[in-house]
Order: structure tokens, then C-alpha cells, then sequence
């Protein structure tokens, strides 16, 4: 068959996402807010060093685990938590996401129309900030990216093989 | 008649020759280890679309060169399918499957008469153990494609794209076709 994946949708907005950490069991007295990424504990094993902006320490965690952070990048932030730990997995991450989402509709309709036009320039400069970022990767690994666009929508068709 | 879907997808490029509409049908018997779409394996309804309806969608949507049944599992709803493909041919599009039955298995009626409107015929299990990058169109080196018509040929198969990416407004990621483990891990 062939594969039809949607992945998780960015999370980009700090309040919300400290919102949503809220809702899963983590409040801010359990949730370090740093303006830049400190380094996370409990990565060395793989000598990997991990910095995350929002930072939840093992002892929130659980002292077996490693720290688990989100890194705030140009395409939303990038979650690390332990590959290991069952309770941290791809479902957790998409129940956070699913809390982060309803958070950012609520903080849309809050909003008077100057904030609105910001938050609308920041949702362009993140869908370009994915394309750059797809584009750069697929060419890396050797594809070559044919894009078009409907709307606010991108397509890349990545091709690779010549048979 | 209806047909119990997972998803559509109007237009893509990587899921056999040309512009294609996508159908992902809902329910599988096969449960093929590893996968890609486990979420279409169970036969309970989901999305739930006339025929007709589905294929008036079909026809209006300009610049198509066919349509391709994937899944889930497409020969488990043949007889709907069958009604789908012989109106779109009709129309000048060119009908692809993606299947995880073998050709040999596919010997029923309904299985026979949706064969008889294919053009070209993806067949048998993915096997993880027989996983491939380099072959078009195909996840395990055990599946076979078979030109059942002149419509497409091998020629078809070179560039044929190995994936495709959308970002929806929202920055929102969907992948389709038939990706490869470097490019899904770095994305």
C-alpha cells in the first residue's frame, strides 16, 4: 500500500504550549521557561548534547528518565523526551498536541485584529520556514523537489530513483 | 452502493503515473506487519461515501491522469470499486491498485471483474524483511507490477517520485507514496 502519514501540527506559540503542559499534569512550577536553551540531563549516554527552551526535570519525571525539553526552532518547537519511556511516547505527544491546538483556537478568538495580522505573518513564515527546512533535507538525502502551490497549500514532490 | 474510505486525496503524484485521485479504502484482512496505514486495517465504518457521489468528485477534478485504490484493502470492497473504476475509465482515466493480495489470490468474481477495468496492478504482502527503496511503486521486493492494459508501461515507472510532502496552512505535514526510512526520519 502505499503511505498516507499526517504528522503533528507545529506548535509554535509558548503560551499555549505551557498551557497545554498544564492540561497533561505539568504546571509551571514544573516547567523551566529559558529565553535560551539550556542544556537537558540525562542525554549523555549517547553524547548527544540536547538543549530545550522549555525544560521538564527528571525529578517532575521521574529519576530513571531523562529531562524532557522543547526547542523552540523557526519550525515550532522540537519535543525530546526518552525514546524509553512509555509514558512520554508518540501518544502522549499527541495528546499535548491536541490540548496545545484547542489553546491556540481559544487565544485566536481573544485576539483584537492587530495581534491577529501578527499571528497570520507568523503562521506564513512558518509554512516557508518548513518548506526551506523539507527542501534543504530532501536535497541532502539526494531528492530532487518539484514544488508547487494551491492557496496556502505546498506540495514538494520529492524523486529520487532513475530506473 | 457506498464505500467505507479512510481518506481521499485529490491530487498526488506518488502514487502511480501522473496526476492521480486517491482513495484509501477502510478495512484490511491482511494486517501486514509494519504497515504504513495500521489505521485502516479495521472494517468498522468510517467514512462512508456513495459511489456516485465519489465519483462525480472524480470527474470534476480537472487534470487527473487516473485513480488509484490503495488502503487498507481495496479487493475487499471490489464490487463498489468496480462500479468507481468502470465510470472513470469511461472518462479516459486510467484505474492503478495497490493491493496486498497476490495475483493468484485474486480469483473471485468480484475480485475478477474489478481486475478486468485495472490498468496496472500493484500485488502481494509487505514483508519487512523484503523492504526496498529502490523499486517504484513497490515497499517489499516480493510485490509484483503487473500492466494489465497499454495505457501504462514500464516506461512509466522511470522518475516515478517516491513521496510527496504537503504543508497545509497551519504548517500541518501529510506524507504520501512510498517513503523511505532516512527521509521519514529526518522530517
Amino acid at each position: 500500500m502505499s503511505a498516507y502519514i499526517t504528522l503533528m501540527t507545529p506548535m509554535t506559540d509558548e503560551e499555549c504550549l505551557l498551557a497545554a503542559l498544564a492540561d497533561v499534569g505539568f504546571d509551571r512550577t514544573k516547567v523551566e521557561v529559558h529565553v535560551n536553551p539550556v542544556r537537558l540531563m540525562g542525554y549523555q549516554v549517547d553524547r548527544q548534547i540536547r538543549e530545550a527552551n522549555l525544560v521538564i526535570r527528571r525529578q517532575h519525571v521521574g529519576s530513571v528518565y531523562n529531562d524532557v525539553g522543547f526547542l523552540a526552532t523557526p519550525t515550532g518547537y522540537q519535543a525530546f523526551v526518552s525514546d524509553d519511556d512509555p509514558r512520554f511516547g508518540a501518544g502522549w505527544l499527541e495528546l499535548l498536541n491536541q490540548q496545545y491546538q484547542l489553546h491556540a483556537e481559544a487565544k485566536q478568538q481573544r485576539m483584537a485584529e492587530e495581534e491577529r495580522q501578527h499571528l497570520e505573518a507568523a503562521r506564513k513564515k512558518l509554512v516557508e520556514a518548513q518548506r526551506a527546512t523539507i527542501c534543504a533535507k530532501a536535497k541532502k538525502l539526494g531528492y530532487q523537489v518539484k514544488e508547487t502551490r494551491a492557496g496556502d497549500s505546498i506540495r514538494l514532490v520529492l524523486v529520487k530513483r532513475t530506473y | 452502493m457506498q464505500l467505507n474510505l479512510a481518506r481521499t486525496l485529490q491530487r498526488s503524484a506518488a502514487n502511480g503515473p501522473g496526476e492521480r485521485f486517491v482513495i484509501w479504502v477502510q478495512g484490511c484482512p491482511l494486517a501486514c506487519p509494519g504497515c504504513w496505514n495500521p489505521d485502516t486495517w479495521t472494517a468498522q465504518p468510517r467514512m462512508l461515501r456513495d459511489t456516485q457521489d465519489l465519483t462525480a468528485e472524480i470527474l470534476a477534478t480537472e487534470g487527473l491522469t487516473g485513480v488509484t485504490f490503495s488502503g487498507g484493502e481495496p479487493f475487499i470492497q471490489a464490487r463498489a470499486l468496480t462500479a468507481v473504476a468502470k465510470e472513470v475509465r469511461a472518462a479516459g482515466l486510467s484505474v492503478f491498485i495497490f493491493t496486498g493480495f497476490t495475483r493468484a489470490e485474486l480469483k473471485s468474481q468480484a475480485a475478477r471483474a474489478l481486475l478486468a477495468v485495472t490498468d496496472v496492478l500493484v500485488c502481494g504482502r509487505y514483508v519487512a524483511s523484503e523492504r526496498v527503496y529502490d523499486l517504484p511503486w513497490r515497499s517489499s521486493a516480493n510485490q509484483r507490477v503487473h500492466f494489465l492494459t497499454s495505457r501504462h508501461g514500464p516506461a512509466d515507472m522511470t522518475q516515478a517520485p517516491e513521496a510527496e510532502i504537503r504543508i497545509g496552512p497551519d504548517g500541518q505535514l501529510t506524507l504520501t507514496g512510498l517513503p523511505g526510512s532516512k527521509l521519514l526520519g529526518s522530517i
